[in-house]
């Protein structure tokens, strides 16, 4: 840890990181004030406080949106996702970082240039594949995507976060007999929660903030995403702010929330195992 | 902390599977329709005329019928889905596109149904008006009907010139001298925006080619006898590009090239801008949000023809979109029956009324535009009576081939920053459309 | 790695499976499917799924590069065309390509240098610590359409921040920096950095403080001044995060879509196109999609050398 002397010059520390604070945060009351306003109100007051509060903007959304729908959606597709990836990329990492296959840098290597492909390269041909299979418009077909979009950034986290821990626990297990699934469920999975939470939270994230996939691989109503709901009120031919910035709020809060719940647990899953290659 | 996380992650994982294990029972599924109906899929954007569109055209189909269900999906990016959907061999039985341009490029890939049989069939010759029929003509086979018959005029915030003694302008000198002197009285001259679509700078090229070098030269460009680097062209886009410079839309062309619709035309309501050079599809916007009765502005509007040369009136026809059948629709005739329905006089003069949604180039009874806004309907017969005398210019979004629609619409933004001369401008646009005349890609122009 | 392999041959169910006789299946403990097989099946199922969601879709793409093709019906082989049309007569790809290569050298500088010296101001507060930086944290966990239509509103020139400073009696600042051909990059730049530079500040920080306190102590003994501390302990403590995040920004920033899309759609007249929306331009508005798979191809290709240059410095020695 850093050890400073006085507090002598703190205050300029401070002065510095809060401006930034405001510079992070501002926008996003600014939104907040915008999803109050009336139509006209937000035209000629942009910035400032609402001078009406208008509540019904986010009734209005709520309903225009279809957010009960879209929000259960996104819900699943983030947890599934998450849950995929965590299993999946979760045993990869453990392998790589503890297995040494023999050609695990190649691994690497595939996996880095897998994470360079632009969606838009493959996304036909993805499509027709989807289509013979069924898995078009359906939850499955966007999920296991969703996995396997996700799962290069989280193998390497995971694997670093692995690699950082000490080996003594493992060790025991195998002189005990354990072979290397039971090593794996039993001492390996349990000291791994923090670097659980962290990935869960970044490729959650992902998921909540997708659409670009889920418009193509979709096309009923009634499997699309939040972010579907919150893109056409951006795409209405006449925007409305007022309404659109309710739909933002709308769509953050239920991320904001989750991330103040376990912010703590987040920055211990990086402080222990940090990112390197 | 690692046992609040133990408790919550489960939790998750339950609470997700019970939701998605309801969902499926709750939610209406799309693939099973009525038994001893057969099912037609339709598509329809997602902007605030939707629902009444599905109410009035698809519902009223279904409630009628007793062996055809048409089954009404809206899709958000509904123009953007269409492609990887027909690639794979699936999409919707109605197949709804921008365009003529992009009707050839669907049918050449052999994903359209040919619907000429039909077409006799079901009496479309009839109909619709034979210039924008003609339109759905790939190669001589019809594969699409028009859609939203389309024209653009000078709307103008008619409480601000009032309040300012202006007259709307009849010629483009009276259009340029009037923009000064709007500008020198502190006002926005025009509204206007495309920082959400780049294509409606398509609306630039259409209305200053069109009015200034004349209806005439353009049919000829597009016939490819002249070029499109004819002086009369260049000197259309060099008076845009002076007007443009000199900031009179939205203060300057930075200002314009970041506004979007939205600003636009709130810009326009509030007074802040006096005119807006816009089409017949912000009917329902115009009456819905930007000039109602409880509109604080308090201002109101009107309309006059976009100014020409010459003074004369003339609209620039178009349409917006169309409908194709499915190369794979298991029930084609079915989805021509419900075409036929939905482009009835009837159905498209509810259309228009009850929904401020522009009809089809379908013939229509003056005494079926009932309820329309006066000067909204003042608008309509207008334009149709001009457009019956031969008497019409051409939307680019119609009647230019694709890529040369394209470079119309993205290069313009490059004379407006001054990267590009007029003269560079429509040597490019010449060349793509040479290109394109070559390759016969070219739309059919009905002749004058 | 070399550690792992002594630590597995000392143990003994590894140096000899077999003894374990009492076992139905012997085979599993057999050294050479514990050391070379077993491994690969925990890596094999997020694999196969990546080779069929990403890869085998890819392979396709990259035959299309090879051809005409408009996206849909067929698709007529023309060799290396497309390559040759991209790099010898596009002027708009060379443009966008300038343009990744542009915002590539922002992202490695700005956000690290933000994230660093902010991490340093940081790390050494205590009051309010957690409270500033959650706050700089909030940002990254924003959908990023929400952050682009919020800077969209942000950055207008009437109904922005800059139209709010004028109510004030700050001139100047109502600019539209999206709207001209000079801003419009920089002022995507700084709306992505606006969401991303706190958590690479989180990322610092966090490996700042796993740094033992005793180096600290014995460059204090040595006379170090603070930036001396911070050049000769700090930067070489946090090395291996600062390093992956450099690749990942290199591989990344030629991948960029959505800012851009959201924002300016590429535009005004082009001063913002970047490789991945001409991509998309390309297959999904101009119908070449084989053209647009050549694109595609192309920004692999890069953002895939510049994966090996970080590999190749890490076998090096450059990590630890």
């Amino acid at each position: 840890m850093f050890k400073r002397k006085g507090k002598s010059n703190l205050i300029l520390n401070y002065v510095i990181l809060l401006l930034l604070v405001c510079l992070a945060l501002g926008p996003i009351l600014v939104l907040f004030f915008n999803s109050l306003k009336s139509f006209n109100d937000l035209g000629t007051n942009p910035i400032g406080l609402p001078r009406v509060v208008q509540i019904e903007n986010y009734v209005n959304a709520w309903v225009q949106g279809e957010f009960a729908t879209t929000l259960t959606n996104s819900l699943i597709y983030v947890v599934f996702t998450v849950a995929g990836v965590l299993v999946l990329g979760g045993m990869a990492a453990y392998s790589l970082a503890r297995l040494d296959p023999p050609g695990d840098n190649l691994y690497l290597v595939y996996m880095l240039t897998l994470s360079t492909i632009p969606f838009w390269l493959y996304v036909i041909p993805l499509f027709i594949m989807w289509r013979s299979l069924g898995l078009l418009d359906t939850r499955a077909g966007l999920i296991i995507m969703y996995i396997a979009f996700n799962s290069p950034f989280a193998i390497f986290l995971l694997r670093s976060f692995l690699m950082s821990l000490s080996r003594d626990f493992e060790d025991a297990a195998r002189v005990d007999g354990a072979n290397e699934w039971q090593v794996m469920t039993r001492v390996v999975i349990p000291i791994m929660w923090p670097a659980f939470l962290t990935v869960g939270l970044v490729v959650g994230l992902g998921v909540w903030s997708e659409f670009q996939a889920a418009l193509i691989f979709l096309q009923r109503d009634e499997l699309m995403p939040v972010t579907t709901s919150y893109y056409n009120f951006t795409q209405r031919f006449g925007r409305d702010w007022s309404l659109t910035s309710a739909g933002a709020v709308m769509m953050i809060a239920p991320v904001l929330m989750l991330f103040l719940a376990l912010q703590r647990q987040f920055v211990t899953g990086l402080t222990q195992g940090g990112i390197k290659l | 902390m690692h046992t609040t996380l133990k408790r919550l992650i489960p939790l998750l994982l339950v609470l997700g599977l019970l939701v998605s294990a309801c969902a499926p029972v709750a939610g209406p599924q799309s693939g099973e329709g009525e038994p001893g109906k057969v099912q037609i899929t339709f598509w329809q954007g997602t902007s605030e005329s939707a629902d009444c569109i599905i109410d009035v055209a698809v519902n009223s189909f279904n409630e009628q019928s007793d062996t055809i269900e048409v089954v009404a999906e809206k899709k958000a990016n509904m123009m953007d889905a269409v492609r990887p959907a027909l690639a794979a061999g699936a999409g919707p039985d109605i197949v709804p596109t921008h365009g003529p341009s992009f009707v050839a490029e669907f049918a050449l890939a052999d994903q359209l149904m040919p619907l000429d049989d039909l077409a006799d069939q079901f009496g479309w010759e009839e109909m619709f008006v034979p210039w924008a029929l003609n339109l759905g003509r790939v190669q001589g086979t019809l594969y699409s009907l028009p859609q939203e018959l389309e024209t653009m005029v000078l709307f103008y915030n008619r409480t601000v010139f009032e309040e300012n003694g202006w007259e709307p302008p009849t010629t483009m000198d009276e259009l340029e001298a009037l923009s000064a002197q709007i500008q020198e009285a502190g006002i926005i001259p025009f509204a206007g925006g495309a920082a959400d679509a780049i294509d409606n700078n398509e609306f630039f090229f259409t209305e200053f080619v069109n009015k200034i070098a004349g209806p005439e030269k353009v049919y000829q460009a597009l016939k490819g006898e002249i070029s499109w680097t004819d002086p009369d062209f260049v000197t259309a886009i060099e008076t845009l590009n002076r007007m443009f410079q000199a900031g009179y839309w939205m203060g300057s062309p930075e200002n314009f090239l970041v506004t979007d619709f939205s600003i636009a035309r709130a810009a326009f309501a509030t007074g802040e801008a006096a005119m807006t050079m816009e089409g017949t599809w912000i009917y329902d916007s115009l009456v819905g949000e930007m000039f109602t009765e409880d509109s604080e502005h308090g201002n109101d509007w009107d309309w006059v023809p976009m100014p020409s040369l010459t003074g004369d009136p003339m609209f620039n026809i178009g349409t917006g979109s169309t409908q194709s059948i499915n190369r794979n629709s298991e029930h084609p005739e079915a989805a021509a029956e419900f075409l036929t329905h939905y482009n009835s006089a009837e159905i498209q003069s509810r259309l228009l009324v009850e929904c401020q949604y522009a009809t089809a180039p379908i013939r229509l009874d003056p005494a079926q535009l009932e309820g329309v806004e006066p000067r909204m309907a003042h608008l309509l017969s207008e334009f149709a009576k001009a457009s019956d005398e031969g008497n019409y210019g051409y939307t680019t979004w119609s009647f230019f081939p694709p890529k040369t629609n394209q470079v119309i619409y993205e290069e313009i933004e490059k004379v407006w920053v001054g990267d590009m001369t007029p003269e560079e401008y429509m040597a490019a646009v010449d060349e793509a459309f040479q290109e394109e005349l070559a390759a016969g890609e070219t739309l059919v122009i009905p002749d004058r | 790695m070399n550690e792992t392999d002594e630590l597995q041959t000392t143990s003994p169910t590894a140096a000899d499976g077999t003894t374990v006789t009492q076992h139905k299946r012997p085979w599993l403990h057999s050294r050479r499917f514990r050391r070379q097989i077993m491994p690969w099946l925990f890596i094999a199922p997020i694999t196969l799924l990546h080779l069929v969601v990403v890869v085998g879709p890819s392979v396709v793409g990259m035959y299309y590069s090879l051809t005409e093709w408009s996206g849909i019906g067929k698709a007529e082989f023309v060799g290396l065309d497309n390559f040759r049309e991209l790099f010898f007569e596009d002027r708009n790809f060379l443009l966008a390509l300038r343009h990744n290569l542009m915002w590539l050298a922002f992202f490695l500088t700005v956000p690290f240098v933000m994230a660093l010296a902010v991490a340093t101001l940081l790390a050494q507060v205590r009051v309010g610590s957690m409270t500033i930086r959650t706050a700089f944290f909030i940002p990254y966990v924003l959908p990023s359409v929400v952050v682009a239509s919020i800077w969209r509103m942000l950055l207008d020139p009437r109904l922005g921040f800059g139209a709010a400073l004028e109510d004030w009696g700050i001139k100047g600042l109502a600019y539209p920096y999206l709207g001209d051909k000079n801003t419009a990059l920089a002022a995507i730049a700084f709306v992505d950095n606006w969401h991303w530079w706190g958590f690479l500040m989180i990322l610092f920080l966090t490996a700042m403080q796993s740094i033992p306190s005793d180096l600290y102590d014995a460059a204090k003994i040595d006379g170090a001044n603070r930036w001396q501390e911070f050049l000769h302990v700090t930067l070489p403590g946090i090395r291996p995060t600062v390093f992956f995040m450099l690749m990942m920004t290199a591989i990344w920033s030629f991948l960029v879509f959505d800012y851009v899309w959201i924002l300016t759609h590429g535009g005004p007249a082009g001063s913002s196109e970047m490789l991945a929306t001409y991509l998309y331009k390309q297959a999904f508005q101009r119908f070449e999609a084989g053209y647009g798979a050549a694109i595609g191809i192309t920004m692999s290709a890069i953002a895939g050398i510049m994966a090996t240059i970080f590999v190749f410095f890490r076998r090096r020695g450059w990590d630890v």
